[in-house]
């Protein structure tokens, strides 16, 4: 584990992405997102019918792509997000106990911008599709005093890429007797 | 001045290219709008929003999708044969032989191609 | 995390357009993991802001009868990071509106201070469209009552509503439950 930075401290993360299910390198990748009703805002989205807003499913999408650029470019970038998504439509709901599995098929991987097609399913139905097109950039690029928050960010985005590739089983508590 | 069947698939090409996000390339008259373009239910809505500015035309509820709320027409999620014939006369332009066998209300999308929309237009235009 | 994601109404004319507001603050938590170190407004929550304007803007012009769903974005475009002590605005606008639902062009700018000197900048654009979904029996399952337009929107409608002189449609038959 890496130390821990000044003014880190346990917080709601804005991670919407759980587990790698499939990676082709600089092709394909294949991610899950569970959703569960411990995610407080489904509270408000909607008071007796809790569903995963849109918008999430689309940050869901975003972060899928953007791991691939960075098992591609090697964690080259502090930041990577969206430029701009076009042709997003959303079909079926996606409620607490459900799974949204997040396909990104890239387009194109260059060293500043990427290109995607991602479909977003629960149980086979589709309920976001979309085309992506994200940026990639270090901070030091514009202020080069920024280039310790650059190597800040590198380093969580390592930590919790393995988080997110752990393939091993949780290790069992010994035998019941 | 009337618009030629090629000018008005120019524009309705702009359309498709615009509310499906797909390349200028892809829009062939033959292409199917759900089958090979990708559309989806609310992109019908879009396109119909964007025709009608596009042509100055107005294409009013029922006229490209049929209503689902007349049991004359729909029952069950099927078209009855009153619903078939009713189709026919109001879209000649389209090719019913699916719906013939299958009269799924939800396979009436996979019905629209390129060329056929062009002809609706063409139709809307000169009336 | 609330799912709210504006803050204020400074504009609403009933089925033409509305301007609302989201200052941008670092008491939101999801602003400390997007990212560590360097906080910028996720373009995801910007659609969101976007949406909930429009979303309103599309309800209140039915009266808040339907249940209002975003159903498809057709561009976001982004060209600037929004940052903590900004504050977006939101301006949307019909475009169409039928029974089977609306679409919406919406611009994005953020109000920022560097210096003491205060600017309104383009930060984006938005293409997006809503289903009326009682209307549009795709074959998705959801309640009856208008979880979208719930008692809880309503008081919060009533907030936003008390700094401007909005006149809804008709009598509001939409307090009735």
């Amino acid at each position: 584990m890496t130390g821990s930075a000044p003014l880190s401290r346990p917080t709601v993360k804005f991670i919407l992405v759980d587990q790698l299910l499939e990676l082709e390198p600089a092709k394909r990748i294949v991610m899950a997102k569970n959703v569960s009703m411990a995610e407080e805002y489904l509270a408000d989205h909607f008071p007796g019918f809790p569903v995963l807003p849109g918008v999430m499913m689309l940050e869901a999408a975003v972060q899928t792509a953007a791991w691939l650029v960075r098992n591609t470019l090697g964690f080259a970038h502090a930041l990577i997000v969206l430029k701009e998504a076009r042709g997003v439509r959303y079909g079926t709901f996606v409620a607490p106990g459900q799974t949204l599995i997040l396909a990104a098929d890239a387009v194109a991987i260059a060293a500043g911008r990427s290109d995607f097609k991602i479909k977003g399913t629960v149980h086979g139905q589709t309920a976001i599709q979309a085309r992506l097109e994200l940026v990639h950039l270090n901070l030091a690029d514009s202020d080069p005093h920024l280039a310790s928050v650059d190597q800040r960010s590198l380093a969580a985005q390592r930590e919790r890429w393995q988080t997110l590739t752990l393939r091993t089983a949780a290790p069992t508590l010994g035998a019941a007797s | 001045m009337a618009m030629t069947k090629d000018e008005v698939f120019v524009k309705v090409k702009e359309v498709l290219t615009t509310a499906l996000a797909v390349d200028d390339d892809e829009v062939t008259p033959d292409a199917h709008l759900t089958t090979d373009l990708g559309a989806e239910s609310i992109d019908f809505l879009d396109i119909i929003f964007q025709l009608e500015k596009s042509f100055g035309i107005k294409i009013p509820k029922n006229e490209l999708m049929p209503d689902t709320n007349s049991p004359d027409l729909v029952q069950n999620g099927k078209l009855t044969p009153k619903g078939v014939a009713e189709l026919k006369t109001r879209m000649p332009f389209l090719d019913l032989t699916g719906i013939e066998a299958d009269p799924d209300v939800t396979k009436i999308k996979d019905a629209f191609t390129v060329d056929s929309l062009v002809n609706y237009v063409m139709t809307k235009l000169s009336a | 995390m609330r799912w709210i994601w504006i803050d204020k109404f400074e504009h609403f004319e009933v089925n033409v357009a509305a301007r609302a507001i989201k200052n941008v603050s670092l008491a939101e938590e999801h602003l400390h993991d997007h990212i560590p170190g360097f906080p910028v407004m996720p373009a995801s929550l910007m659609i969101e802001g976007m949406a909930q304007t429009a979303g309103i803007l599309v309800g209140a012009a039915r009266n808040f009868q339907e249940k209002v769903i975003l159903a498809k974005i057709g561009r976001a475009s982004f060209a600037r990071l929004v940052r903590p002590g900004d504050q977006i605005v939101y301006a949307a606008r019909i475009v169409n509106v039928s029974e089977q639902g609306a679409a919406i062009e919406g611009a994005i700018t953020v109000r920022s201070s560097t210096a003491g000197a205060r600017e309104e900048l383009p930060v984006g654009s938005i293409d997006m469209m809503f289903s009326h979904i009682d209307n549009n029996l795709a074959g998705a399952k959801f309640p009856e009552f208008n979880f979208v337009f719930n008692s809880e929107f309503m008081n919060l409608f009533e907030t936003y509503r008390r700094d401007l002189n909005v006149q809804l449609p008709a009598a509001s038959a939409a307090d009735d439950k």
